[in-house]
């Protein structure tokens, strides 16, 4: 079992070998006086196609075709030449017809997804265990979101006995009810900014100075409920970040292999059609 | 059609064995439809048993003697020999069960002459036999495709045996293996000669373990298999049988064991005849261990320490070396007035070799240097210091008594390990041996700094069981690893122990724990045997999503169900195969340098 760093390198330099190779290829096909927009083309819609059958991997498990890591890795690497072949293909220049525009803006989206979609798979993991605590099973945040609610709740009603006034229950419906009820500070979370957190805790020790013990107690065991809720969140954010990117990434991939047929069919209508 | 109206239950159809009924409760239907309940024995182990053959068994010494007044109504002596037991003819050659086979019964020799050859298999114990159970063909392994159901936990209810009538449990044998030359073999290898009456295979049936020897048919034999759960019972209400068993458990397989270990393997028979005679056989723990962890399961990890029967306490005279047979055993070091955890031991390893080596070489005090706790149940044997030092250590190399001396605590980790100790988190021992998981053969190993929780792993696990997900990606924590809650594959299994049925058993070949879900009965009891919550009861539907239901009560029918590691899958575990960020991993904790190697990646 080799690490990732030597995997990493190993691929790495395969993909340069294999850019090189076609960086090299498409300026000797140039030479020949020939359109190396076809064959640029054609490797780069192969690619594609190839890059998509990914997805149609996940949806076949019960078959033996590869582990999905190795499909990923092709993936990633594939994507990058593809990159490249779209660069190639494109002359390094925006296109000029409207269609062609937006098969070049809808490309440039679909890689830029796919990268972020890699940042946000490398790096988002190590940031939800470095903030502490089990990783939540996602669908069962709200549930967990509710209970927390429900147990503030009952702590503020019991404040009106304990500490004879009312001014930790109406801290908890100004302030931590709306902040219970649902998931908030999905971007600062996703920034990795405390600032909310740590307003919220003053306002909780701010307020704990005039209680009595009582009511020190019932502040404390509240601000426990709004740093549970407060990791809820951050869990919230970072697995819907984890999950959201690919409903952008997917419906972009089709589009392309859609538009991309189009162009094809466009190309060897009004080009030259000779390679 | 009849339209369910609200408390009303109607019945629509009414014929032999099945009902079907639509429960009405404001305003929403619940179809269900009404089966017998399942039942022990709906299965019996061979259709064709009959009274006469009871009869037959019933003259043997071995149950001759037997008072069935001894056993309860509803569990007659007869009854068990009827349903859980088979008589087979055999012909010159052919093998009874091979060496490595996980078969879970108990055999006597009724007639002819049996011969048992110590066979060697492979690292984990398991033999090189292909599968017994069936992979799918492509063709089917594609149909799940457009053939996986929308309706939950589906069956097809005729293929239960209170509908379709009873038929034989025990997989299909198809042609069985024969030795070619008999001659040769017996020549060749050393065997040991079973003749009427004499019995075997209650060790591995006992102690949920593959049969550690090929046995083969002399000339032509009869042979009484009892199948796990009908020695269960006989050998817990009959005083006389359950001395008898534990006695040839305990002493019968010592030397055969001690042969296992390359400590002793090289001896020769009478010095190893003589070891095995002077060699102590001790159990600790409790034999169904997982209701005693689960009540620890909220305690600190000292206090689970604690709890541990002691084998060995650090300081203590050294007596003899301790080689543990079957469950695990933690090792402690002191430290901080606490005692850490430096490792754990498993089948065939050895406790105490170093101050052996050191005292024989160098006169050192004849201490421990560790402690040695039970984890669960523990089977050990320990081997007189006096007879180690005389006969093991002189005719060992140089090289074994180096690395059994190297005076490191992470030799007890692994040589992976010990070879990259700065890698190692030596908690990560702790955790594994506290969660109990080591007991794993294939263990769900999440590493969560590259887990999206995309949930891939979940979605390939249902596609893989007709949309039923066999697992819960979620567990206890060590850092960045989740163990997560799907069936470990114990080598230990005490899901099996107390199956009325047999239903929860070993596949044959591979030695997976899996369940015939024809033969479950719903008692729950695997469920709540298995000390990491993997086993879950699930209500039933039919082919149209009703709810399948007991036709007498009402209630509805309930099965087991668990990650039976996709066995008829074509690729095997769909969850590995599907994680796209090299996350998830099923491993083998007997083998510790695949974790530390997968840890350390």
């Amino acid at each position: 079992m080799n690490t990732f760093a030597q995997r990493r390198f190993v691929n790495v330099t395969l993909a340069v070998l294999v850019a090189g190779l076609l960086v090299l290829f498409n300026t000797l096909y140039e030479m020949s006086l020939r359109d190396a927009a076809f064959l640029n083309g054609w490797l780069l819609f192969a690619g594609m196609v190839f890059l998509a059958l990914f997805n149609a991997r996940k949806k076949l498990p019960f078959l033996p075709l590869m582990a999905a890591s190795t499909w990923l890795q092709i993936h990633v690497y594939l994507g990058l030449i593809c990159a490249l072949l779209f660069l190639l293909h494109s002359d390094f220049r925006l296109p000029n017809g409207l269609f062609e525009i937006l098969l070049w803006a809808t490309t440039v989206a679909l890689f830029v997804t796919g990268t972020l979609g890699l940042v946000i798979s490398r790096r988002l993991p190590l940031r939800l265990r470095s903030s502490g605590g089990e990783r939540m099973l996602f669908e069962r945040i709200p549930s967990f979101r509710a209970q927390l609610a429900n147990e503030a709740e009952a702590l503020a009603y019991n404040s009106l006995d304990e500490t004879g006034n009312t001014a930790v229950a109406n801290f908890y419906w100004t302030v931590l009810a709306p902040y219970l009820r649902k998931p908030r500070n999905l971007l600062a979370h996703l920034a990795g900014s405390r600032k909310h957190a740590r307003r919220l805790e003053n306002q909780i020790r701010e307020l704990q100075r005039y209680e009595n013990t009582k009511g020190r107690a019932l502040l404390t065991k509240l601000g426990e409920i709004t740093a549970a809720k407060d990791n809820l969140d951050h869990q919230y954010a970072l697995q819907l970040t984890m999950k959201l990117w690919l409903f952008f990434h997917l419906p972009l991939s089709y589009s392309v292999l859609v538009l991309s047929v189009v162009h094809v069919g466009l190309a060897y209508a009004f080009g030259s059609a000779a390679p | 059609m009849t339209r369910a109206r609200d408390g009303l239950s109607i019945d629509l159809r009414a014929e032999t064995g099945r009902s079907t009924r639509v429960h009405g409760d404001r305003g929403r239907t619940q179809r269900t439809v009404g089966i017998p309940r399942p039942q022990r024995w709906d299965r019996p182990f061979d259709p064709e048993m009959t009274e006469r053959d009871v009869d037959l068994v019933m003259e043997t010494p071995v149950f001759q003697k037997m008072d069935p007044k001894e056993f309860p109504q509803n569990l007659p002596l007869r009854g068990i020999l009827l349903n859980d037991a088979r008589i087979r003819h055999y012909e010159h050659g052919e093998v009874i069960v091979r060496a490595g086979d996980f078969g879970g019964s108990f055999f006597q020799v009724m007639a002819g002459r049996v011969r048992g050859l110590r066979s060697e298999t492979n690292g984990n114990g398991r033999s090189a036999r292909k599968g017994a159970k069936t992979k799918r063909s492509f063709f089917s392994a594609v149909s799940q495709l457009w053939r996986n159901s929308p309706v939950p936990e589906r069956r097809n209810i005729d293929d239960y045996p209170a509908l379709s009538g009873p038929w034989a449990f025990a997989e299909e044998e198809g042609p069985r293996e024969r030795l070619a030359d008999v001659g040769a073999v017996l020549a060749s290898q050393q065997s040991e000669l079973l003749t009427e009456d004499d019995v075997f295979g209650e060790t591995e049936a006992l102690t949920r373990q593959p049969y550690n020897r090929t046995y083969f048919v002399e000339g032509r034999a009869v042979v009484l298999e009892l199948r796990w759960q009908g020695l269960r019972d006989i050998r817990r209400c009959n005083k006389t049988f359950r001395a008898r068993i534990d006695s040839l458990y305990q002493s019968r397989d010592l030397r055969m064991h001690l042969q296992e270990s390359p400590l002793f393997r090289h001896l020769d028979d009478e010095v190893l005849d003589h070891i095995a005679r002077n060699t102590l056989f001790e159990t600790h723990g409790e034999f169904e261990w997982a209701h005693g962890f689960k009540r620890l399961a909220s305690e600190s990890p000292q206090e689970v320490v604690k709890a541990e029967p002691v084998i060995a306490e650090y300081g203590d005279y050294l007596d003899g070396l301790i080689l543990i047979r079957s469950g695990f055993g933690r090792i402690t070091e002191q430290e901080a007035g606490g005692l850490r955890t430096a490792g754990f031991l498993t089948r065939n390893e050895t406790f105490g070799l170093p101050e052996i080596i050191d005292h024989w070489r160098r006169d050192a005090p004849l201490n421990h240097r560790f402690g040695l706790h039970a984890v669960g149940y523990v089977d050990l044997l320990r081997v007189p210091t006096v007879l180690v030092e005389r006969f093991v250590l002189p005719s060992l190399p140089e090289e074994a008594l180096a690395a059994a001396t190297r005076d490191d605590p992470t030799r007890y980790l692994s040589d992976f390990a010990s070879r990259r100790e700065a890698t190692v988190d030596p908690t990560l021992i702790d955790f594994l041996v506290n969660t109990r998981t080591m007991n794993g053969t294939a263990v769900m190993a999440i590493n969560t700094d590259r887990c999206t929780s995309c949930d891939d792993c979940v979605r390939a696990c249902a596609a893989t069981h007709d949309n039923n997900p066999r697992f819960v990606r979620h567990g206890p924590e060590h850092e960045n690893i989740m163990i997560a809650n799907a069936c470990l594959h114990c080598v230990d299994a005490v899901c099996l122990i107390g199956c009325p049925t047999g239903a929860i058993h070993r596949d044959q070949a591979t030695g997976n724990v899996v369940i015939d879900d024809t033969t479950c009965i719903g008692c729950a009891t695997c469920a709540n045997s298995c000390p990491y919550d993997n086993i879950r009861m699930v209500d039933i539907r039919d082919q149209g999503g009703a709810l399948i239901v007991d036709q007498t009560s009402g209630n509805p029918i309930v099965k087991a169900t668990k990650c039976d590691l996709c066995i008829d899958q074509l690729g095997g575990p769909a969850c590995q195969r599907a994680c796209p960020h090299d996350a998830l991993i099923r491993l083998d904790l007997r083998d510790r340098d695949s974790l530390w190697r997968w840890a350390s990646q």
